[in-house]
């Protein structure tokens, strides 16, 4: 324990405090709306603080540039119009939504590091494509370092805790960690690229158990062209089911992540190996559920699931609340922003719903 | 033409990805792919490293540069600080920029990919919405994403979304103006000439194979063929 | 005349080796050491390779020979200053009072490299992740046990461990590991027979005399069992064993294996002390250790007059190394101190 503590505080990286730019994740918006609403209010209505959520801004082409439809000097420059808008609010604090985004301004702040000509080129773009200037951010933190930095103060306006109530004992929690976080610069990585403590301390924080078990650090199996074209979506389905047999054994409550493909994969596989082979990795054919961290966050604080999204889970969290004991209301859960009933998804021939 | 070799010293990212390797195998042992798949990153940082003009040629006209899911696990761990990932990514730029990756069944894909997020980028200004993932494209998505998909606008306010109309909020419409500015940086950039040339091979090859090519995904035999064509020969 | 004085900081092999041949030749020498007793880390040997002679043997014969008038030992004193004052070269050890000498000898040697700092395979963090340094006391108890408690039925050394590593700073070899893996796997196996012992390697340097037939007879006689490929990640699993991934590159497909032990061959980086005093008289080299004036012929001296170098405070070395270079630095100052200067 102590060694990993080292890690940790070696590890730590500069966090803003206020005043953040809010930038939009293509996966996250698609699959989990309810989480980027959930992260604007804890900041905003729990914490205080100032985050502009413009309508102007778009995606960073990550999804693109990591299936090579889009060129890096493409990238580096859709990057700087982004920035530049950020300029437009006279913010310095960039904090991208999604974890390949997150990835890729990391990755385009240290070209134009080691190859300054890279950044005048962008210039020299950006200019001749928009007329736009742009000053770098001064800060990039990903939402889940924020929710980090401030999980004390967090912890206070909880009404729960990651808890099992019948027994009092801390929920079995793994933490999966997108890998455009933490693996292509250790130093951007809140406890580096092996022992990441971003969710770790949270949950830690919270009153969880982190769990550990061989295939931490495995990729989830997203490969970006490996999922976009059917024909290769088996590699995508095998990485995932690889880390669920790992788990398996230490009974998990639930699993958490930062990245939105990760949360998305790491729900939809467990349904589809499920459908295909009749497995689980719990022992009650429900699956295990998967949360994103705004999820979990708000959650804890009393927010209702079905106004932050659980509702689009397919492996369903009920079970997970009455572990904690969260009030939530069934009548709730399928009605949209009129307020009418939109009828119930089908349920699925094996997992169990 | 240059040498390819040359061609891959152009981009940055090459010189960053590969300064020398010591053959450890350090990645492949925790790449997902070569678990995977026939592949084996440390093999391809090798054949690259050698220079030679046709072993070159014959990777760019490979299935083997598309299995890498860019996880980006080798470059943690490489100890001459070599990242197998970006050597593929350049590969991977040449290979469509030479019209190679035609040549093989995983390279095709790239039209499906261009087609589809490439498309939606300089449309939408986001590379995936609710309306795109179609649930009979994305049957692993589930009954759950077919009821929300069904009612996406209803669900996507409830849950704090402005739903394809203007001002803030998730899925909403982006002021015309970015996607304008978005296009005019694609056309700046290299990234048009880039979708033109895989749109351009594709319809050689689409041709070539005696299939229909069109301007969008129905009846679009050549796209449906490389969406779902597996020849089921990838592993070792 | 006064008699010429000679310090030596540092009694390990290195420094006890100069020291002997400096008072056979009637030269006086004070010998400082920081920890209680000389020895440095030949203490913690139990075999030596690549014949697996007695480590306590050569031990007893090297402290033995400072038993002589002509050398003052102090264990205990760890020198933090060196510099010279005029003519003399001058030693401050915490607290204490200054010590005089005509010429110095750094012999301050090694430290093995600190492998919490290879994170990914878990030591301190796994229980059953150990160094070499834990696994040549555990062959000194004369027994091989897991952190159960429980006797091994597999185990995997791995190379290269801090050595060979851009990652932890450490681009260079570290010389010895390699061989001492084969000599670690041997004695593994004359302990336990019946268990399998694998070795991760790129390369097996096999560069002394009888390395490359120990190597064979490893194979041959032990059933050691070598695959080339750096693990790059281990993980404790639930029965608390570990699993390692690695790429066997010869083969050209990854590899995943569990194992009882892993033992990573920790490389040697330069000691606190090493690094500290080279600076302090600006003969610090590559990574820390301490420079000799030239690798061809010049390699005890510095380029600080009166101020010698000799053993692993230079770079890794064997110990069959050392004790020669020590014996080449105690020409050297000999020289040094005979001549008109």
């Amino acid at each position: 324990m102590e060694i990993k503590k080292r890690f940790w505080n070696e590890y730590q990286k500069e966090i803003a405090e206020d005043d953040y730019f809010y930038e939009r994740s293509c996966i996250r918006q698609t699959f989990f709306p309810g989480s980027e609403a959930t992260f604007l209010k804890i900041l905003r209505q729990d914490l205080g603080k100032q985050i502009v959520d413009d309508p102007k801004i778009h995606t960073c082409t990550g999804i693109g540039y990591h299936s090579d439809i889009v060129p890096f000097e493409t990238t580096m420059t859709i990057c700087a119009r982004l920035f530049s808008l950020m300029n437009d609010s006279e913010l310095t604090n960039y904090v991208p939504s999604c974890v390949t985004s997150f990835g890729i301004f990391n990755e385009v702040l240290d070209t134009w590091k080691h190859f300054p000509e890279q950044l005048e080129l962008t210039r020299e773009n950006l200019r001749k494509a928009t007329g736009r200037e742009f000053t770098v951010p001064q800060n990039i933190a990903h939402p889940s370092d924020i929710i980090y930095h401030f999980r004390k103060e967090l912890k206070e306006k909880m009404k729960y805790r990651l808890v099992n109530k019948e027994t009092g004992e801390p929920l079995r929690v793994v933490e999966h960690i997108g890998c455009h976080y933490s693996k292509i610069f250790s130093e951007q990585s809140v406890g580096g690229s092996e022992f990441p403590h971003v969710l770790a301390g949270m949950i830690e924080e919270w009153g969880g158990e982190v769990v550990d078990y061989p295939e931490r650090r495995h990729c989830c199996g997203f490969g970006f062209r490996q999922y976009l074209v059917m024909a290769n979506r088996g590699y995508s389905i095998a990485n995932s089911k690889k880390k669920f047999e790992s788990m398996k054994p230490y009974k998990p409550d639930f699993i958490v992540t930062n990245c939105p493909g990760c949360a998305m994969f790491m729900d939809k596989w467990q349904y589809t190996i499920a459908e295909m082979e009749g497995t689980t990795y719990d022992d009650q054919g429900k699956g295990i559920p998967v949360l994103t961290y705004e999820e979990m966050t708000g959650m804890l604080l009393g927010y209702n699931p079905w106004d932050t999204g659980m509702q689009i889970h397919q492996v369903q969290a009920e079970q997970l609340f009455d572990k904690i004991g969260i009030e939530y209301d069934p009548q709730d859960k399928y009605t949209g922003k009129s307020g009418k009933f939109l009828g119930e998804p089908e349920k699925p021939t094996h997992l169990v719903v | 033409m240059a040498k390819l070799y040359d061609l891959l010293l152009t981009d940055v990212r090459f010189r960053e990805g590969l300064t020398a390797c010591m053959n450890c195998g350090i990645c492949t042992a925790i790449c997902p792919a070569a678990e995977f798949y026939s592949y084996d990153p440390r093999q391809i940082c090798n054949t690259v490293q050698t220079r030679d003009e046709e072993k070159i040629e014959a990777l760019l006209k490979s299935d083997t540069i598309w299995y890498c899911g860019q996880c980006m696990s080798c470059k943690t761990r490489c100890p001459r600080g070599n990242a197998p990932a970006l050597v593929i990514s350049v590969l991977r730029k040449l290979s469509q920029e030479l019209g190679y990756f035609t040549e093989s069944e995983k390279g095709r894909q790239q039209y499906a990919i261009k087609r589809t997020v490439g498309e939606n980028i300089t449309t939408i200004g986001y590379c995936v919405t609710v309306e795109k993932i179609v649930p009979e494209m994305h049957p692993e998505q589930g009954p759950v994403w077919k009821w929300y998909y069904e009612n996406a606008e209803e669900v996507v306010d409830r849950l704090g979304g402005n739903y394809q109309k203007e001002g803030p909020g998730a899925l909403r419409i982006i002021p015309q103006v970015s996607i304008d500015e978005i296009k005019r940086i694609f056309e700046v950039t290299g990234g048009k000439k880039l979708q033109d040339s895989i749109q351009g091979f594709s319809e050689d090859k689409a041709a070539e194979l005696d299939m229909t090519f069109n301007d969008s995904i129905e009846g679009n035999e050549y796209f449906n063929h490389l969406y779902t064509t597996n020849s089921g020969n990838h592993q070792k | 005349m006064d008699r010429k004085k000679i310090i030596i900081i540092g009694g390990g092999p290195a420094g006890q080796e100069a020291a002997y041949h400096l008072a056979l030749h009637d030269y006086s020498v004070t010998l400082f050491e920081k920890e209680s007793d000389t020895g440095g880390h030949l203490n913690k040997v139990v075999k030596l390779f690549p014949d697996f002679g007695d480590a306590d043997a050569l031990r007893k014969e090297l402290s033995g020979r400072l038993i002589n008038p002509n050398i003052e030992l102090k264990n205990g004193t760890c020198i933090t200053e060196l510099f010279k004052e005029g003519e003399k070269w001058v030693v401050k050890s915490d607290g204490d009072c200054a010590c005089y000498g005509d010429a110095v000898l750094l012999a301050t040697g090694f430290e093995p490299f600190d492998a919490t700092r290879k994170e990914e395979l878990g030591y301190g963090i796994y229980d059953n992740v150990i160094t070499s340094v834990d696994f040549e006391s555990m062959l000194k108890t004369g027994k091989i046990v897991n952190y159960e408690g429980k006797t091994p039925q597999r185990i995997a050394f791995l190379n290269c461990v801090g050595s060979r590593d851009e990652k932890v700073g450490n681009p260079y070899c570290s010389r010895a590991c390699c061989i001492n893996t084969v000599k670690l796997a041997v004695c593994f196996k004359e302990l336990l027979p019946d268990a399998e012992a694998y070795c991760f390697y790129i390369d097996m340097r096999m560069t002394g005399q009888q390395y490359e037939e120990l190597y064979r007879t490893s194979q041959e006689k032990y059933g050691i069992t070598y695959i080339r490929g750096r693990i790059s990640e281990a993980a404790a699993t639930f029965d608390n064993k570990i699993q390692l991934k690695a790429e066997d590159t010869l083969a050209g497909l990854p590899l995943k294996m569990t194992v009882d032990m892993l033992v990573l061959m920790v490389g040697m980086e330069a000691s606190e002390s090493t690094t500290k005093l080279a600076t302090q008289n600006n003969i610090k080299g590559d990574y820390g250790f301490a420079a000799s004036k030239g690798l061809n012929g010049h390699d005890n001296q510095t380029t600080k007059e009166g101020l010698f170098v000799a053993g692993t405070c230079k770079r890794p070395l064997t110990l069959q190394e050392t004790l020669a270079d020590a014996g080449s630095a105690a020409i050297q100052i000999m020289n040094y101190l005979r001549s008109d200067n």
